[in-house]
């Protein structure tokens, strides 16, 4: 019987022995499989903590009817809080005047700096010269510029209007009339972007290789042609990365507009982020504050989206 | 290939960028939690005699600042058992928006300002501390004019400390170099025809105005108490703007800027504040409608003989109050909560009161203050600092209801709105009755 137990144990043994190989060599393996992830821990939960957290608290109160005053008084409304701004004049002039922004901004903006940057691409001194001057409002605080621009846009005592008079041109109403004061913020923000714009222009233009445009110079290629066919071409990472850029730092601009206009004239100027701003820390309007930021989240997340689809088909890497 | 590489920069950017906002936040985090754990530490063993620590939060800048500070730094001399440290947050609206989000946070300050204007949604929150046990019949040494802000519910919330009428400051070499009385207008029509005189034309071009005023709503109460009127009704519950009263003031002011005689000064809120108080400083208007609190600052710049006036009357003299009182929040404990109110107390006593007032312009808080002789004497030398208190026998207070900020928000909107012309002032006033009335029925 003993005999009997110890042979019939024996396999058990080596059962156990290679069950404790096996472990052992589980363990090693899990440790090498979970290296990775513990080095990326660190960014990791940094990523939980600061975005995924903060967007996942920020859907769940706009469900609520709160203020910032009183923590104590929330309510959960339902869909409340979107059914009010899809009803508010004022929010459909915000989410309008935040479009029409973006858009010029962009539009304009890059138009602008590309040109520069063809014309700025060249060896010389005068080129790095005008190229700082036009990079130089990019390191200024917007704080100051905001309130340079202001008292240039005086519209009595102002440079921009005293300018103007001087060519004979009427004045010009700026921020003062609801039907300029958003062109004029549009001004601001392009002078303040199409520096740097510019100059991620001029380092993508210089990573073309210069070979290409010898063939295409060879070829007696029109410089029209070599600009579609070539640059444009060549250049649209770039292009490509400096569009997702600007269109989501349009999207939230908010300094410009709390120091020059505050939104106004009557609601003229009002962005979304600067309305978030306005219902959550000035109104106590926590729950419209909550649902215009999950708005503000899935119109950028949509529009980083399409970029992405119909843009990468056309974006060329090398 | 392009695209792990891309995953693998901005993975590797994202976790440089976060930890370095983690690092910020930790040191921050921990300076914070020092100062609460000091702050509350006393609370805990009073019987210990180390010094209070009460944390108080200002919202004034530039000269007026300093002095706060001063005076800080005077009240931690004289009281060796608290230590006041005071900070600077930003103008009013963002003072109020930090010190709500430190009690929502746990690490509030004991005392703060507060708009007074913005009493009635902090008492009505539960934000801040009743002080009638503290006060115990004390309050009556302040003007009683000055106290009309400091009640919600019957119950004592806030005491006034740096507080204000509006004034219409005059250009008196102007104004006699024009031939006009150099003390100003007394009613609205003297306003008109005093602008009338005073406002310079060359070929189109108006090249001096003879009067300017933001479109404020502060301004639009003052003128609304004038025509015998108010803003809201007696309980608070309805806007009561849609009248002769209410209207009258946007007739005046458009009527005069129509005229070429008024500049509605570009910017919104105190930035057309800043643009008056410049063109008046720039001799490019005559007379403007400003806070008594910018009395020092203008004196100090002006190059000419200047005079402060009574707002002129329509039916009556009239003028809200303005400016800020101090409040103790409610989430302290006992102990900072004793501390904090031996510090208002102090803060706001004939003896800080007078040189407070010479120093920013502002009225002095307590009766005492008025008839003390360094006052008067004052008074004598500078009778432009007189103005505001004399004005205060015509003061209301300003609107209390706890959604009055945003309220206000939407009447100027509409006061804007008449001014530029987009709505008649018939149909601002209905607007805003309307829109107003779904605020204050929340």
């Amino acid at each position: 019987m003993r005999k009997a137990a110890t042979v019939q144990e024996l396999p058990g043994v080596s059962q156990s022995k290679t069950e404790v190989r096996s472990q052992a060599f589980a363990w090693s393996d899990l440790a090498s499989r979970l290296r990775p992830y513990l080095y990326l821990a660190p960014a990791l939960i940094c990523f939980v903590l600061f975005f995924f957290y903060p967007i996942g608290s920020i859907i769940y109160l706009s469900f609520q009817d709160w203020s910032l005053i009183n923590l104590e008084q929330m309510e959960w409304v339902g869909l409340q809080n979107y059914q009010d701004l899809m009803k508010d004049g004022d929010f459909h002039q915000v989410l309008g005047n935040t479009a029409v922004f973006t858009i010029a901004t962009v539009g304009i903006g890059l138009t602008l700096s590309f040109l520069l940057a063809l014309w700025l691409n060249k060896k010389a001194k005068v080129y790095g010269i005008i190229q700082a001057t036009v990079f130089s409002p990019h390191i200024i605080s917007l704080v100051s510029v905001s309130m340079l621009w202001m008292w240039l846009m005086d519209p009595q005592f102002g440079l921009l209007n005293a300018g103007l008079e001087a060519v004979g041109l009427p004045a010009y109403t700026w921020l003062t009339d609801p039907k300029s004061s958003l062109l004029s913020l549009i001004i601001v923000s392009i002078w303040k972007g199409v520096g740097y714009n510019t100059l991620i222009f001029i380092a993508g233009l210089q990573s073309i290789p210069g070979d290409i445009y010898e063939a295409a110079a060879l070829d007696q290629s029109p410089w029209w042609r070599t600009l579609r066919r070539i640059t444009i071409p060549m250049l649209s990472p770039t292009i490509f990365f400096l569009l997702i850029i600007n269109t989501i730092s349009s999207f939230q601009a908010f300094d410009t507009i709390a120091i020059m206009t505050q939104g106004g004239p009557i609601n003229s100027t009002n962005m979304l982020v600067y309305y978030i701003y306005e219902q959550g820390m000035d109104f106590y309007n926590g729950g419209i504050a909550s649902a215009a930021s999950v708005i503000l989240l899935i119109l950028v997340g949509i529009l980083t989206a399409v970029h992405f689809l119909v843009m990468s088909k056309r974006v060329h890497y090398r | 290939m392009f695209s792990m590489k891309k995953t693998g920069t901005i993975l590797c950017a994202l976790t440089i960028g976060l930890s370095g906002v983690l690092a910020g936040c930790g040191s921050s985090g921990k300076e914070q939690s020092a100062s609460t754990g000091s702050t509350s530490q006393p609370a805990a063993s009073t019987a210990s005699s180390g010094p209070v620590e009460i944390d108080f939060w200002y919202a004034l800048g530039g000269v007026r600042g300093k002095t706060i500070e001063d005076m800080v730094k005077k009240f931690n001399e004289t009281h060796k058992d608290i230590i006041v440290k005071p900070a600077y947050q930003g103008a009013y609206q963002e003072n109020h928006s930090k010190v709500l989000a430190s009690v929502a946070a746990g690490n509030n300050p004991d005392v703060t300002m507060v708009e007074i204007a913005s009493i009635a949604a902090f008492a009505d929150a539960k934000v801040l501390e009743d002080l009638t046990p503290y006060s115990q019949g004390d309050e009556k040494k302040y003007i009683p004019g000055l106290m009309k802000n400091s009640y919600w519910n019957d119950k004592l919330y806030a005491v006034p400390f740096n507080r204000s009428t509006p004034l219409l400051y005059i250009n008196r070499d102007m104004l006699k170099e024009a031939g006009l009385d150099p003390n100003g207008p007394k009613t609205w029509d003297e306003l008109v025809s005093f602008s009338q005189k005073l406002s310079k034309k060359e070929g189109d071009k108006i090249t001096r105005y003879g009067f300017s005023t933001p479109v404020d709503i502060w301004f639009y109460e003052a003128l609304v108490f004038q025509g015998g009127g108010n803003i809201l009704s007696e309980d608070g519950k309805e806007l009561t703007i849609n009248n002769e009263a209410g209207k009258a003031p946007l007739e005046l002011w458009s009527k005069m800027v129509k005229e070429g005689i008024m500049k509605n000064p570009p910017g919104e809120n105190y930035n057309a504040w800043d643009v008056a108080e410049q063109d008046f400083l720039n001799q490019k208007v005559g007379m403007i409608f400003t806070s008594t609190g910018s009395l020092t600052e203008l004196k100090k710049n002006a190059k000419f003989d200047m005079g402060a006036a009574f707002l002129p009357a329509n039916k009556t003299f009239g003028t809200p109050t303005g400016g800020a009182n101090l409040v103790m929040l409610a989430k302290s404990t006992d102990a900072e909560k004793k501390a904090a109110w031996e510090f208002m107390k102090w803060m706001t006593d004939t003896e800080q009161t007078v040189p407070w007032s010479i120093a920013s312009g502002y009225m002095p808080v307590t009766t005492e203050a008025i008839d003390s002789a360094e006052m008067k004497a004052f008074y004598e030398k500078e009778p432009n600092f007189k103005v505001a208190v004399d004005q205060l026998q015509y003061g209301y207070p300003r609107p209390m209801a706890p959604g009055y900020k945003e309220l206000q928000d939407v009447i100027q909107k509409e006061l804007q709105r008449a001014m530029l012309g987009q709505a008649t002032v018939d149909e601002a006033m209905q607007a805003a009755t309307e829109k107003g009335s779904k605020l204050l029925k929340k």
